[in-house]
């Protein structure tokens, strides 16, 4: 009840501070689903004892969920009036919407309603003095816009936005102090610094700092006057308006009683040099509302100089000015003392700089500024004992239907990029090597290429079963993805590699536990030894002789981290660590450790890796021609030759497609290959096969198997084409080795007589009136075109290094040739480009060459391999798609909207 | 977002239907100049400004010329005038010919928001033509009026009469002000003024002429854009860092910065109006910018805005410091995340390290946040201190300041 007449000429219905936020309040949130509403109510709804009557969310009815039951959520305002009472609305709905908002609350509830609280910031001007006269009108208080709204502390009610935070009885802890902040996040922040001189608080209003301030200084001091709990107030006031002016005069002149104390902060001297808003819009001072102007009008208020906290005692009873807002709760005791007023309780910590981590890297700092690292409050301190021992990143969830955090295709370059890579970056790494980046997002030293090399070939085995499957595909004219699909997916959810996954599991724990934050951090290793022991005290040696061949691997690497060290240490001292199961985890940790520490890469992602190996491996096993044949691949299966496991997976692959010992050179063209067909972006139907079979929540063979589907003969076709091409234009010439360049075997009059009879075949069609012909594939590119000579740099990069190498390769002369040719005769307008494919195509078709020539592979061999060495590389770079999708996205993203679709009759 | 002058001042008073002067820009031909001043016998010559310039005519940079020959000259004088106008030195581009008002009244007239009556008010005065300042509160009107139903003829009317204005000037200015409401009204103007309005003799009544524009846009408020004005005379005033972080404005979190010193030392992040005001006061001169990214701002967003930040500023970076209170909503972990992925990814590249980094911080996901933080920073072995809320954000930020006067210190010793 007011004890004053209201000094004002404009509407004010709060008449005390106890009034603003109470539990008899009850209120409807709109746009109570929306991003920052979904969040923040449900604590609200909780820490005020269910007060939250209904939500509005437009065309989307339902419900929202907290610990003190469901709150009904309605299509508009109109259907949740009729069914609920409430008095407060809260908005957050965005800036457009706010003022259609306000008069829809007032249309609705005019009776009803008391309060508006407006969350939403940038709202323009003109809706602010278009909502202020509607509520003047309607006689209804309104807080915000651009608000975190208002709390009671002994109320224990917040209504609007986050006041306290997600953790509210923190900070809004009962007290004497009342808080009018223009700035939300120092609304809390005084909260929290009152703390330490031992004061709570009463009420808290964050008032916002738009042009248009609709509860202000004026109103608030009214309203404090009236509050027998508060005993002083706080003001954080920053320049532009003539608020506080207002307020101080009606004091002054006696129309507004106000005898508490005030203690003012005032900032924001430099934003004088400002000629515009950065950070709050209306902190924008004019000529007689800057931030000086301001200190001076509560200076002369209080009539006293500004608070000094070495001289405590020169303060006003009408209160003080603060510099700074760490002075303001020396400055309230200080007051209050002076008006023989006590605190509300003990102090609480202090205001001094304690950092809760630090690390100076052996600066040398002077002694000042060398402040050592001291333990977080609580429940902080039991946080940072927790978060110490996880070791890696979480992904932000969203709607991965239409995005990629793996791949993308540059703009500028047009070359496809997998972690930021340009993958003609990666043509000069193995097919090992390739693998643990598409896996972990680093590449790992050479020297452990054997490791990886040893986990797929061992790890990558297909059953026997699987074999006959693929037998069984191949007898029935399966293509190579359709045999694949046929056995992948029986892998079931890979349960044989749990035991791994444990390990892996265990092993990032204890590196957390450890503190390692750097693969080559100095660490004390005994210390460190027993806790080993105890961490993995169930461990037992299975006494394997691949447990010790992997040991010995193990101890001879020349790379080891901190943590390769300690386990080496470990397993010679303590037989237990002998363990199969165990060792190879701590390869697998040990590969992405660096990436775990930079947080690139999730600790699932590090678990779950001994699938993506299994599955990628075995794609390639099951995946080769003639299998029962295949010496080679055969004999590394066997596993029992336990050296041959270690040998190179590109070697492994290479020998699959062609059963024969690769040269270094044509290794080094076979590795390129694989990379170049690694990704062509996250839109290529291939990934888009993974990805929705990802978002329809699939384990993960049956995710590669949905990769698989979304490949045909349609990819690695403009290839096949482009061989099928290069196969009639050179037919009637010898060549054994097309290991030549253009000195040894001219390609010009063979690539003269294709131009001139692409040429005759063009004018040919054109003359019959057809409009479309048959073009030579691979050449030219929507991109790379228009220039006299136009070049594929993609093409350009990869061929320089392999000419660099001594590569050479007679079908590229050929092509180059080519397009030179078209364009002098007329073909063509200028010099195409040979663009991207017809590197996948010369480099298989020489690498197929000899076991073509001699026979010992046949056409539709020709299209398989050059199919699967399309799928064996894609297959590596899909992986990176589908973890991902599996990090980021949500069950069912997929989905295609209903508003994209197309209904044709 | 300002604009001055009658370049595109006359442009918004046709478009209001409110007179103006016959005005040519700087590419008029002689002829053209020479008719003017055949029908007007003067013409008034003023340089062009982009954004908010004010206190030309006291800087002597308006001209009046009786000849097209003079004009001419003036013209080459004036076209790339200079002006100190609030600590800046800002430089013309064109000019503006218009046709000179012979009157024996000057206007002064002003619509903009008061934080007084929190509605529009109006400011008007027939002893215009001067500093508004310098008048006597007798000789200024000030009124409001509803926000609804906006500026009437009787408004305009009960001030005139409250001033005792001339009592021939009063019918043709009630006729004309409120047609500036219109303008204000909808197009997104916090404020319009028109200082000198002179009036004109036509067929023997007299008509008020704008002869000056000053105005100021809400950059919250879209209908600006229905005006049609050249993006670049807003343009002039951001830098092209501030212009790239624009790009990245959106209702969801701010994404506020000011380049405070090109050749700064500390690079700032803030959150939250507060911690910008505060921050930006202690630092001052040390600061490459002044920003606030606080309102929970998505992480997609934060890591382009740090990407962009660091991209100008991290080079000449010795201090690199998060600021903010503790935060009511933003997450902590999500802005963290955004911001040292996006350092992750430019130390990559870059391989600058010899930075220290200083946060000052609380709110949802703190601790989430500062060991995702941390552990990016020590595989970098990047030296950091990172405070809670339980710590005086003053002093974190000048922890960081004094930081940077070491660094300042050791270069020099290097040196």
């Amino acid at each position: 009840m007011s004890k004053f007449n209201k000094p004002f000429n404009y509407f004010v219905g709060i008449n005390s501070l106890e009034e603003i936020a109470t539990r008899e309040s009850k209120v409807l949130v709109m746009n109570i689903l929306g991003n920052e509403s979904k969040n923040v109510t449900p604590i609200s709804h909780i820490f005020s004892g269910g007060n939250i009557v209904a939500g509005v969310q437009y065309g989307r009815p339902g419900k929202i969920k907290t610990d003190l039951g469901e709150i009904p959520v309605y299509s508009r305002v109109a259907e949740a009036s009729k069914q609920h009472f409430f008095d407060t609305g809260v908005i957050y709905l965005p800036p457009e919407a706010v003022f259609h908002a306000v008069t829809e609350l007032c249309h609705y509830n005019a009776i009803n309603l008391k309060k508006i609280v407006i969350v939403t910031e940038k709202l323009s001007v003109k809706d602010q003095r278009l909502i202020r006269a509607v509520a003047q009108a309607n006689q209804i208080d309104v807080f915000g816009a651009n608000c975190l709204g208002v709390a009671d502390s002994w109320n224990r009610v917040r209504i609007g936005g986050a006041l306290g935070g997600d953790k509210p009885d923190e900070t809004l802890i009962k007290g004497s102090i009342a808080i009018h902040s223009n700035s939300g996040n120092f609304s809390t922040t005084i909260a929290e610094y009152l703390k330490t001189t031992g004061f709570g608080t009463s009420t808290i209003i964050s008032s916002g700092k738009d042009v248009i301030i609709q509860f202000a200084v004026p109103e608030f001091l009214y309203a404090a006057q009236n509050d027998v709990r508060t005993k002083a107030v706080v003001l954080y006031i920053e320049p532009g308006g003539y608020y506080e002016k207002q307020a101080l005069d009606l004091i002054q002149t006696g129309k507004l009683k106000f005898d508490k104390p005030i203690i003012a902060c005032i900032t924001g001297r430099w934003k004088s040099n400002l000629t515009r808003a950065c950070g709050h819009a209306g902190a924008l001072a004019g000529s007689g509302d800057d931030a000086i102007t301001k200190e001076k009008w509560f200076d002369d208020y209080f009539e006293t100089k500004p608070f000094s906290p070495e001289n405590p005692e020169d303060v006003s009873t009408k209160g003080i000015r603060v510099v700074s807002i760490q002075h303001i709760p020396q400055a309230v005791k200080a007051v209050l003392a002076k008006c023989d007023k006590n605190t509300d309780f003990e102090p609480i910590g202090n205001l001094g700089l304690k950092p809760w981590f630090g690390n100076d890297f052996e600066k040398n700092l002077p002694l000042k500024l060398r402040i050592p690292t001291t333990q977080a409050i609580f429940p902080y301190n039991d946080e940072i004992t927790k978060v110490n021992k996880e070791l890696g990143t979480t992904f932000i969830k969203q709607n991965m239907r239409n995005k990629s955090g793996a791949s993308k295709i540059n703009d500028d370059t047009q070359v496809a990029e997998l972690h930021r890579k340009p993958i003609v970056d990666l043509i000069e790494k193995s097919y090992e090597i390739n693998i643990v980046f598409t896996l972990f997002k680093i590449f790992p030293q050479k020297e452990k290429e054997k490791f990886v090399s040893f986990i797929l070939n061992y790890f990558g085995k297909p059953s026997n079963f699987e074999f006959e499957i693929i037998k069984k595909a191949y007898e029935n004219k399966a293509t190579p993805n359709q045999s694949l699909i046929s056995a992948l997916p029986i892998s079931g959810n890979l349960s044989q590699n749990s035991k791994i996954k444990q390990n892996v599991s265990d092993l990032i724990e204890f590196i957390g536990e450890l503190g390692i934050r750097n693969v080559n951090q100095e660490i004390d290793f005994e210390k460190a030894k027993s806790a080993a022991k105890e961490k993995f005290i169930q461990l037992t040696s299975d006494e394997n002789p691949l447990t010790t061949f992997l040991f010995k691997m193990q101890k001879s690497c020349n790379f080891k981290s901190t943590f390769c060290s300690l386990l080496v240490n470990l397993a010679e001292e303590n037989q237990n660590f002998m363990n199969f199961d165990f060792l190879t985890a701590s390869i697998i940790v040990d590969l992405a450790l660096e990436s775990l520490i930079l947080k690139r890469i999730s600790r699932k992602n590090v678990i779950d890796s001994i699938d993506y190996f299994s599955l990628i491996a075995k794609t390639v096993f099951l995946s080769t021609i003639n299998y029962q044949s295949n010496k080679k691949i055969n004999e590394i299966l066997q596993q029992t030759d336990l050296d041959l496991l270690t040998t190179s997976f590109t070697k492994v692959a290479y020998y699959s497609l062609f059963d024969e010992e690769p040269t270094s050179e044509s290794l080094i063209e076979f590795s390129a290959l694989l990379a170049l067909t690694l990704t062509n972006g996250a839109g290529t139907i291939s990934a888009k096969g993974a990805k929705e079979s990802v978002s329809a929540r699939n384990n993960l063979a049956t995710i590669y198997a949905g990769y698989l589907s979304n490949t045909g003969l349609a990819h690695g076709g403009s290839g096949y084409e482009a061989i099928e091409y290069l196969l009639k234009s050179f037919e009637g010439t010898e060549i054994e080795n097309p290991e030549l360049n253009e000195n040894e075997f001219s390609t010009l009059e063979i690539a003269k007589k294709s131009a001139k009879k692409f040429l005759s075949y063009k004018n040919a069609v054109k003359f019959s009136g057809e409009m479309s012909y048959e073009r030579i594939p691979c050449i030219n590119h929507p991109v790379f075109k228009g220039k006299k000579v136009n070049i594929d740099p993609r093409e350009d990069y990869i061929r320089k290094y392999l000419e660099a190498r001594n590569i050479k390769n007679v079908f590229w002369n050929f092509y180059h040739n080519l397009v030179e040719q078209l364009f002098n005769i007329g073909a063509t307008k200028n010099t195409y480009c040979v663009n991207i494919d017809a590197v996948i195509a010369v480099i298989s078709l020489k690498l197929m060459w000899k076991s073509f020539s001699n026979g010992k592979l046949t056409t539709e061999n020709l299209q398989d391999i050059g199919f699967l060495i399309f799928l064996f590389g894609r297959t590596v770079g899909v992986s990176a798609e589908i973890i991902d999708h599996i990090e980021r996205g949500t069950d069912m993203d997929c989905r295609t909207p209903q508003e994209e679709l197309q209904f044709l009759s | 977002m300002q604009v001055t002058g009658m370049r595109y001042g006359k442009q918004m008073l046709d478009l209001a239907d409110f007179p103006t002067p016959k005005v040519l820009f700087e590419n008029a031909t002689l002829e053209e100049l020479d008719k003017m001043m055949k029908e007007q016998g003067k013409c008034v010559i003023k340089p062009i400004f982009y954004g908010g310039v004010g206190k030309k005519g006291k800087a002597g940079l308006v001209q009046i010329a009786n000849s097209a020959t003079d004009a001419f000259s003036a013209k080459r004088k004036l076209y790339f005038a200079q002006h100190f106008f609030h600590n800046r030195l800002i430089q013309a581009n064109g000019v503006t010919f218009e046709e000179f008002i012979p009157s024996s009244y000057e206007i002064y007239f002003n619509l903009s928001v008061s934080t007084f009556s929190r509605k529009v008010n109006f400011t008007l005065t027939h002893h215009g033509g001067i500093d508004i300042e310098e008048l006597g509160p007798d000789k200024l009107y000030e009124g409001t009026f509803d926000s609804i139903t906006g500026l009437k003829t009787y408004h305009i009317v009960d001030a005139l009469s409250h001033l005792n204005a001339p009592s021939e000037i009063i019918s043709p200015l009630a006729q004309q002000l409120p047609k500036l409401w219109n303008l204000y009204n909808d197009f997104g103007f916090t404020m319009i003024e028109i200082n000198p309005i002179r009036m004109k003799m036509i067929n023997g009544r007299l008509v008020p002429i704008a002869c000056d524009f000053k105005a100021q846009f809400d950059r919250d408020n879209k209908q600006y854009k229905r005006l049609n004005l050249p993006e670049e005379i807003f343009a002039t005033e951001l830098s092209q860092f501030e212009e790239e972080i624009n790009q990245l404005r959106t209702h969801q979190g701010q994404s506020d910065v000011v380049v405070v010193n090109p050749f700064g030392t500390v690079t700032p992040f803030m959150f939250g109006g507060g911690a910008n005001s505060a921050a930006t006061e202690i630092l001052s001169e040390k600061a490459t910018i002044s920003s606030d990214f606080g309102g929970n701002p998505p992480y997609e967003k934060m890591y382009e805005i740090s990407k962009i930040v660091f991209k100008y500023w991290l080079k000449q970076t010795n201090v690199l410091l998060i600021i903010g209170g503790k935060a009511n909503n933003t997450d902590i972990y999500v802005t963290f995340k955004g911001m040292f992925d996006a350092l992750r990814d430019i130390i990559s590249q870059s391989g600058k390290q010899d930075f220290y980094v200083v946060v000052g911080r609380g709110g949802p996901n703190l601790i989430k946040g500062m060991s995702y933080a941390r552990d990016i920073l020590d595989n970098f072995s990047i030296p950091y201190k990172f405070y809670g809320y339980d710590s005086s954000m003053v002093e974190v930020v000048q922890y960081a300041s004094e930081l940077d006067d070491w660094f300042i210190s050791q270069k020099g010793e290097l040196k």
